[in-house]
This record gives structure tokens, C-alpha cells and sequence, in this order.
């Protein structure tokens, strides 16, 4: 069951990933990356962590992506993308993806972690987050001066330069 | 009053009826009983109990008490009952229609008007059903230039992401169809598909005005999810769980709302930001942009859009309700307790004295789901209610205002209910060590 599972969210993640890359139209490339985060919270599922899989869904599924299509759909998309189409690039670029996917391959497979059997049940949200509270407390603080810091900065980069108008504007 | 249909003649529709019912008679008896009696002729029956089991002995099973209820009651533990009926889609669909005639026939009688008055003559109570076959019987039209997988897909879509946030809402105790460890987490999920799914049915549309309601839609939904996931928080910080189930139980004593009035304020502004309901109804706004993201849909495309609507509606007041208003609790109201004599003796129904308990099966619910579904149906329709409420009596506000609203105003005020919530867990007065 579990097999048969994987191998259904496997295809269904690298086929709406190949889709997402080759599709002429951009809304359909969007919609099959959508397909493409979803089949990895489908692999958090099967991985025993719901919460890292809701996650997945209610940050990539439902914020990215909806960015993407948003972007998508307001900017004129000729005006970006130039089309280029050259065979050799295309048989380069998978030439390459399978170099580097056999490297990962062969490394993964001599590391010994397929031989890895634990019996140990899931480990829970809960002590996730105690842990992250108790013992990585500085790496919790740094993670959110950071993001705190880059939100900031895009705030800054964003104003609006035309602060007249912006008075002028009714409440 | 206009005449609906000129040449209708009860005679004809009598008529009519009687040729069917005589055409079906002779039908069955030349071909469908001789077919019946040749398929019953090549079937092995089962024996049981030494006795061979043809279909007459189990229509005759199935009508007697003592038989039919174990398998009505099996039937309810099933998951394919839960799902289509009774905390699922049955039940979310039954009170959605109520829902949709309540509402139609309530903001009549706040505006002075009569509302719909005609339809099964009492107070148009029929009105829902002339609609519904309206809609069904409407052919659905596809604009030339539309993106027609996308458009198609869109009213299945929304209706199935409707239920599946109805199957995460618990009704009485233990009636829920998807009990799980991180419901309020797998709710944030559910409603993360809501936009995308409106900004694809603007899209796919090639309208104007659909696409300009769905951006709308768009802003409005993703904005207004923020406060509503934040003002959650308090709750889930004083409970320590995220199961929905386990936050009704928590709520015994006291609802949570108690407690905080500020997350439940700020929730309630965001469910009706989140349903595109007044005052905040721009995606649909239908004095500027016809009816928004709605305008080329058709027919039951359109119906299955309405359906999920409502669905959504029913399930974001279960929401209210489980996480603020205590959920199924409440003092005992239904069944009363038995009389002690009832418990020993049970009560002669038939003159052959057949008594209710001897009967297995009975009684077919259990006491505390009766007594918990009627209270959790109670305060979602006050719920309801208030949601409906705004329509009667505000205007539209502008989208700046309800950007600044939500981005300005609701975040703000959802984090001073988490700091609330964190100052009765610290100060020992709920949680661990509390009165909890």
C-alpha cells in the first residue's frame, strides 16, 4: 500500500515538475507546480510528519504559488520571457540533470542510509518545539532577526517614492 | 402575479401520470419479473442457520425491527455515512439550503419587503426548490475565448474544498469525519485553496469583470488570512492542542470566549472578509462589477459555486462555535433521562409484545450525540445569524479601507489576544497548573 503510494506521489511530483518546466502556458506551468509542492507534502505524509506536510501545503500550495499566479497574471508575459528555442540547450540542460542526479544517486546508495531500520515511532511536533524553545533557543533568536531584518529591508525597498501623492490621498 | 405556465391543464398532467404508471405496469410484468425469475434461478443462496436465505426472506429480514436496526446502526458507524450524511456533506448541505431561504426571506423582512411569497403558497417555502430546478434545467454557456479545463474544473473545485473543511468540523462527540491530531492546522490548509481557486475562475473566464473580482478575492483572501490564523493562536496556547475534538472538550467549564473577546472579534471580521459577505462583498459587488468573479458562470455550474458558498459559510461557523462558543456543550436538554421501570421492563410497541428491550439496537443515538448535536446546531445558527446580520445593515467599504483594515487593525489586535492568552498561561490562571 505504502509502495504503491510512493510510487503514485513520485510519478505525480516529477511529471507535474517536468510540466511545470516544458508547459508553453505559464498559468497551466503554475497550476503544475502546484502539483509538484503538493506530491512533496504527500511524501511529509508518508514520512510520518502531518505537520510538517500542512505546512507544505498552507505555505507552498496556498502563499507561493498563489504569488506566482498572481505575478503571472498581472505582468504581460511577452514582455519578460524572450522565447529561445534551442535543441541544444534543452539536450544539455537534461544531460546535466542526469550527471548530477546519478553523483546524488551513487552518493546516497554508498552512504549506507538505505540500510537504516529504526523501530522507533515518529518523533512528535511537540518535543520538536520544546526542543527549539529549550536547547536551539540563539538559533531560534538569530532565525527571527533575520527574517525580521529582511522584512524590514523590503518594506524599505518598496516605499513608495511619490510621497506627495500619498498625502493627497483620502482616508 | 403572471401566469407561469398558459395552456397547464390539471387533466393533462393527470393524464400524463396515469399513461406512465400504466406504460411502467405492463413493462414490469412482460419483462422484468420473467427476467427476475431467471436470474433467481442460476443464484445459489446462502444458508443460514440452516435455513436457505432468498431474496424474500431478506426483504422480510431487513422489515423486521429486531434485524434492521443492528445493520441501520452498523450502517452509522460507517465512514461512507459520515462522509455523505450526517456531520458531512448531508447535513452541511441541509443547513445551507435552510441557510440560503433564512437568509432571503430575513433581509426581506429588515428591508420592509415580502421576499419570496409565492412559491408552496405558506411564506414561499418552496422557493429554494424553484431554484434549484431553475438552475439545474439552465443550459450552462461557456464564453467563446474561456480556458475551458480551468473553467470547467472551477465550481467541482470549490464545492470539494468546501467539503472537505465541512468533514474537518466536529458535530457531537466522536461524530466527525476526520478526526485528526492537527485539525486547525489542516483547516489553514483547506481555506490556502480558496483564492487560488477564485483568481483561476476569474482567469479562466477571459472576462473582464471576472478577473477583476477575482484579483479582488485574491488581495482580500490572502490578506485577511493572516489576522485569521493569528487570532487562533490564543487558543490553541491555552489548550496545547491543535485537535478540534480535544478544543471542545477543553471548553466544559467555560467557553473560550470568555476569555478572549478580542480573538473571537477579530476571527468573526475575518470569517466574513474570508465568506466575501457586507461589508466586505467586493469580489462579487454587483452595482460596480456585475457579480464579479461569478459573472460567466451559468446554470448548476453557478449552483455548485452557491453550494460551496454556503457550505463554507456553515463550516466557518462551526468553527466559531468549536473554538469559541464550547462546541456540543451544554446542559442537558434531549433525551430526558428514563424512568428507571422503562430500563427494566422496556415499552410494549406491538400487540405480539415485542418490547424495546429486547430489542438490539436500540436506542439508535446515543444520548449525548442528540444533546450535543442540537446545541452545536443552536449556536452556529446564532452564529449564522450574525453573519447574515451585516448584509441588512452596512454598506461596502473600499478596498484601501479593507486592505487597511486587515493589514493595519486586525493583525495588531490578534496579537494582543496572543499576548492575553500567554499572560493567563504564565500568570498560572489557565494551563498547566491552572484551573484547567
Amino acid at each position: 500500500m505504502v509502495d504503491a503510494l510512493f510510487l503514485g506521489i513520485a510519478v505525480l511530483t516529477i511529471v507535474s515538475a517536468i510540466a511545470a518546466l516544458e508547459m508553453r502556458s505559464l498559468i497551466y506551468g503554475g497550476l503544475a507546480l502546484m502539483g509538484t509542492l503538493g506530491g512533496i507534502a504527500g511524501f511529509f505524509i508518508l514520512l510520518d510528519s502531518p505537520f510538517v506536510a500542512l505546512f507544505q501545503i498552507a505555505v507552498y500550495v496556498g502563499s507561493i504559488a498563489v504569488l506566482i499566479l498572481f505575478v503571472i497574471m498581472l505582468v504581460k508575459s511577452e514582455l519578460i520571457f524572450q522565447k529561445k528555442e534551442d535543441p541544444k540547450r534543452r539536450y544539455a540542460g537534461i544531460a546535466l540533470m542526469l550527471i548530477l542526479m546519478i553523483c546524488l544517486g551513487a552518493v546516497i546508495f554508498n552512504s549506507g542510509l538505505s540500510s537504516i531500520t529504526t523501530e522507533e515511532p515518529p518523533v512528535d511536533y511537540k518535543e520538536i518545539g520544546e526542543d527549539f524553545l529549550i536547547y536551539y533557543w540563539p538559533a531560534l533568536i538569530a532565525m527571527a532577526l533575520v527574517l525580521a531584518g529582511s522584512i524590514t529591508g523590503a518594506l524599505i525597498l518598496a516605499r513608495r517614492q511619490d510621497a506627495v501623492e500619498d498625502e493627497q490621498r483620502t482616508d | 402575479m403572471s401566469v407561469i405556465a398558459p395552456k397547464f391543464r390539471l387533466g393533462y398532467l393527470i393524464k400524463g401520470i396515469t399513461d406512465n404508471i400504466f406504460w411502467i405496469i405492463v413493462l414490469m410484468t412482460l419483462i422484468g419479473i420473467p427476467v427476475v425469475q431467471i436470474v433467481l434461478i442460476y443464484i445459489d443462496f446462502p444458508v443460514i442457520d440452516g435455513e436457505i436465505w432468498n431474496p424474500f426472506r431478506v426483504f422480510d429480514a431487513m422489515t423486521h425491527p429486531e434485524r434492521a436496526l443492528p445493520l441501520v446502526k452498523n450502517f452509522m458507524q460507517t465512514d461512507l455515512f459520515k462522509i455523505v450524511a450526517f456531520p458531512g456533506f448531508g447535513f452541511a448541505a441541509l443547513i445551507a439550503a435552510a441557510v440560503i431561504f433564512v437568509e432571503r426571506k430575513m433581509l426581506a423582512k429588515l428591508q420592509l419587503r415580502v421576499g419570496p411569497f409565492y412559491c408552496g403558497k405558506v411564506e414561499g417555502i418552496l422557493q429554494l426548490m424553484g431554484d434549484g430546478l431553475k438552475l439545474i434545467s439552465k443550459e450552462i454557456i461557456i464564453p467563446a475565448k474561456a480556458d475551458k479545463p480551468i473553467f470547467w474544473a472551477v465550481p467541482v473545485l470549490f464545492a470539494a474544498t468546501a467539503g472537505a473543511f465541512v468533514a474537518l468540523i466536529p458535530v457531537a462527540p466522536g461524530w466527525v469525519v476526520a478526526d485528526i491530531d492537527l485539525g486547525l492546522l489542516a483547516v489553514f490548509a483547506v481555506i490556502g485553496f480558496f483564492p487560488i481557486i477564485t483568481v483561476l475562475a476569474g482567469w479562466s473566464s477571459n472576462s473582464k469583470f471576472p478577473f477583476i473580482g477575482g484579483i479582488r478575492a485574491l488581495y482580500q483572501m490572502v490578506s485577511f488570512e493572516i489576522p485569521l490564523i493569528l487570532s487562533l493562536l490564543g487558543i490553541v496556547m491555552l489548550t496545547g492542542t491543535l485537535n478540534l475534538s480535544e478544543i471542545v472538550e477543553s471548553q466544559v467549564n467555560f467557553p473560550w470566549i470568555i476569555f478572549m473577546p478580542i480573538g473571537a472579534i477579530v476571527f468573526f471580521i475575518c470569517i466574513l472578509a474570508e465568506l466575501e459577505r457586507i461589508p466586505f462583498d467586493l469580489p462579487e459587488a454587483e452595482s460596480e462589477i456585475v457579480a464579479g468573479w461569478l459573472t460567466e458562470l451559468s446554470g448548476m455550474m453557478y449552483g455548485l459555486v452557491q453550494l460551496g458558498s454556503y457550505l463554507k459559510l456553515y463550516a466557518f461557523a462551526g468553527l466559531f462555535v468549536v473554538l469559541f462558543l464550547g462546541g456540543w456543550n451544554g446542559p442537558w436538554v434531549f433525551p430526558i433521562e428514563p424512568i428507571a421501570e422503562v430500563i427494566t421492563d422496556g415499552i410494549v410497541i406491538m400487540p405480539d409484545a415485542l418490547v424495546i428491550k429486547d430489542i438490539p439496537g436500540l436506542p439508535l443515538f446515543a444520548g449525548e450525540m442528540i444533546n450535543g448535536t442540537i446545541w452545536f446546531v443552536l449556536k452556529t445558527a446564532a452564529v449564522i445569524f450574525f453573519i447574515l446580520l451585516p448584509r441588512g445593515v452596512f454598506p461596502r467599504v473600499r478596498i484601501d479601507l479593507l486592505l487597511k483594515i486587515g493589514w493595519y487593525k486586525l493583525i495588531v489586535l490578534a496579537f494582543v489576544n496572543i499576548f492575553i492568552a500567554l499572560a493567563l498561561v504564565y500568570s498560572g490562571i489557565i494551563g498547566p497548573g491552572g484551573i484547567m
